[in-house]
């Protein structure tokens, strides 16, 4: 039995890619449409990944009460005692990906029922930076893509994007004029397309930004000499890359940022705008998803939680409940807690855990970097499923209210805080000593959920692996401030001495990165961390 | 075996230009086989991995080293295909393969070969679902064009041989 193809919007990042899927009977399959725009059945690893995810065995199909399955009755009859005994000032409400535009419309109408101004993004991906738009920077098009004749990628946006690396690769090789300047900290396969490749110190990609921009434009006054000493870039460099992206020449700036590899991703993201303004060039800003901002920032959130005036939590959306592991301890302190998943958590969890349907189940809309996007239904729910209006209407009626996707800055409040942004971090020390290292985030496509690759091999510069006594497939430990964990060693010289590198996509991975607050945002960000590493026997 | 009742006389090639070594292709086959992969690539140099699909060659040495001619040649549509109902797991195909093409590690118990996705009228899942363009299934014509098989040409220097 070959059934009908169905067709929507891959959720898996913002490039707005067309799937379809096919149920044959017995299995969700791909189908790969060649003749829709923008990716005409080109998928990345991601996309590829919808119909695991469909029908993957870890779907969760019932509630869960400490991690023990419950019936959707007495959890909504929980929910509701928990309501009852706590004050609304008590309450938090927190939206994270997997939860659509009309998703967080329902969030926003569900904290106001509740009477409650604690409401928080809880997506805190560093693409997720993106949203803040620079007036007067030109947001690109496809066509910009086959036009630039000058592209500057900054982080790993062949990874991020890699649909979107056809139309830049095409417009690398469409003349001999064409050139591509790369900065990112690891080198990846992309650095390999660049005609100049920059790599600086750890989480410092915002700062050569900031000189290259004030190469072109000198009245931004950037202390070109302390941002090369700060990243480890020298000065010709920075020049080089300024002469070809000078303005008047077609071209683009392409943004991506990844946890751990990102250490400010507010200013990752204007830097990169400021450098398309004063440049003449449009921006894109590449990431998994966009999610708007609550009545307050997560660092708040933590404040709160640290001082015990949170007694119940909502969190919805995410692929895994509260998204973050790092968090679990911190979270685990608020004495009544609800969250949404699709995945049945890898570890029991204290609170109720209730199943939602997936992005791919819903019908929606949003916006891809390319413009608005509809979501279609690729197959019915999992059996058990509760749709997140389901879930808030338990509290009585609940109104959508829209939000903006996107903050606007204005070029004169950035660059009044540019002297104190850029003095602040080149003050900062940019190396680390002994056995400690600065761990760095990977985020490629193929790391997906952990469905067609485990993660679980560190990166290390041959120097380091010397210095450790290591060598290739020998395993090492590695140990952060929050978690503990061991690796497959692999040898290349693809991140700096004194740097190693792991994928982000897995969960148990991202338990090693601290969630620190932005004292200028308020909101959460996810650096890169300083860990130790030593060697173990298998 | 399954046929769509188009003739196959096509191969997968991969324009080295255009490959980011982000594995879709993998990935594709992975999603299609519950998490088999008949499309291996290698690393080539620091960054680089290249997309390693089977030849389906003109004389095939897995189809001669097989004990049990579980693996076979269909000349007429040009495709070496296996019978994974027959096959024993004895690697005997693994270790013929002049290409190291086919996995060693065994999944199921069973070597994995590709079959051009012959289920599908568009061809193979890796080459459709390449995000890049990096890999296509080309026909004599497109292959003789792109002269496959007799020159490394390239724009960028890693890979400039000629």
């Amino acid at each position: 039995m070959m059934s009908e193809v169905k067709r929507s919007t891959c959720v898996m990042c913002r490039n707005g890619c067309q799937l379809g899927i096919v149920f044959d009977g017995y299995q969700y399959r791909m189908e790969y449409l060649a003749a829709v725009a923008p990716n005409n059945g080109r998928t990345c690893p991601r996309g590829n990944s919808a119909n695991v995810v469909i029908d993957h065995p870890k779907r969760l199909g019932y509630p869960l009460l400490d991690g023990k399955e419950i019936t959707w009755e007495k959890a909504f009859a929980l929910m509701k005692n928990w309501h009852e005994a706590v004050k609304p000032e008590e309450i938090a409400v927190v939206y994270s990906r997997g939860a659509g535009a009309a998703d967080i419309g329902l969030v926003r109408g569900f904290a106001a029922a509740l009477g409650t101004d604690n409401l928080v993004c809880g997506y805190l991906e560093p693409d997720n930076a993106f949203r803040y738009r620079l007036a007067g920077v030109k947001p690109a098009t496809l066509d910009d893509l086959a036009a630039s004749r000058a592209t500057l990628l900054v982080g790993d946006v062949f990874s991020t994007s890699p649909v979107a690396a056809k139309g830049i690769i095409e417009a690398r090789y469409a003349d001999k004029q064409s050139r591509m300047v790369v900065i990112d900290s690891i080198k990846t396969r992309q650095a390999g397309f660049a005609h100049i490749f920059i790599q600086p110190k750890p989480g410092t990609e915002f700062l050569v930004l900031a000189g290259i921009a004030g190469l072109i434009d000198p009245k931004l006054k950037v202390d070109i000499d302390g941002v090369a000493t700060r990243t480890g870039v020298p000065r010709r460099q920075m020049e080089e890359a300024a002469k070809i992206l000078k303005p008047g020449v077609n071209g683009l700036v392409a943004g991506a940022a990844s946890l751990g590899r990102v250490s400010e991703p507010y200013w990752h993201s204007i830097f990169a705008q400021i450098l398309a303004l004063k440049a003449e060039k449009p921006f894109v800003g590449f990431g998994e998803a966009l999610v708007p901002d609550g009545k307050m920032g997560f660092g708040k959130l933590q404040e709160l939680v640290a001082a015990g005036r949170i007694k119940l939590l909502f969190w919805f959306g995410g692929l895994h409940p509260y998204s973050y592991p790092e968090l679990f301890p911190e979270l685990n302190r608020v004495e009544f807690r609800v969250a949404t998943s699709i995945f049945r958590p890898a570890k029991p969890l204290p609170g109720l855990v209730l199943p939602v349907p997936s992005e791919f189940e819903k019908t929606g809309r949003g916006e891809s970097v390319w413009g608005e996007v509809k979501f279609e239904p690729l197959a019915k729910p999992v059996s058990g499923t509760r749709t997140l209006a389901d879930i808030v209407s338990q509290f009585g009626a609940v109104k959508e209210m829209a939000g903006e996707s996107y903050q606007r800055v204005k070029l004169e409040e950035v660059t009044a805080q540019l002297p104190q942004a850029l003095s602040k971090h080149l003050g900062t020390a940019a190396t680390t000593e002994g056995n400690l290292y600065w761990l760095l985030g990977r985020k490629e496509a193929i790391g997906v959920g952990g469905f067609f690759e485990p993660e679980d091999e560190i990166i290390l510069h041959p120097a380091d692996a010397q210095k450790l006594a290591v060598r290739e497939d020998d395993f090492v430990k590695v140990k952060s401030k929050t978690g503990e964990r061991q690796f497959c060693v692999k040898v290349l010289p693809v991140v700096s001495p004194g740097t190693a590198t792991v994928g982000v996509n897995a969960h148990q991975n991202r338990a090693l990165f601290p969630v620190e607050v932005d004292a200028g945002t308020g909101e959460a960000k996810i650096p890169p961390a300083k860990v130790e590493i030593w060697r173990v026997s298998a | 075996m399954a046929s769509v009742g188009v003739k196959i006389k096509k191969r997968l090639v991969v324009r080295l230009d255009y490959c980011i070594g982000c594995r879709a292709c993998e990935a594709a086959c992975r999603s299609r086989f519950k998490g088999e992969a008949r499309i291996r690539y290698a690393p080539v140099g620091e960054t680089v991995l290249v997309p390693l699909p089977c030849r389906h060659c003109a004389e095939p040495l897995c189809a001669a080293a097989c004990p049990f001619e579980v693996i076979k040649k269909d000349e007429e549509r040009g495709i070496v295909y296996q019978s994974s109902v027959h096959c024993v797991g004895c690697k005997s195909c693994i270790l013929a393969c002049p290409f190291g093409v086919l996995d060693k590690d065994l999944l199921r118990r069973i070597a994995q070969k590709c079959n051009l996705c012959e289920d599908r009228e568009g061809g193979p899942r890796c080459a459709a679902s390449c995000p890049t363009g990096a890999l296509q299934f080309v026909d004599e014509e497109e292959m003789k064009e792109l002269m496959v098989g007799k020159r490394v040409l390239s724009r960028l220097p890693f890979w400039r041989r000629v």
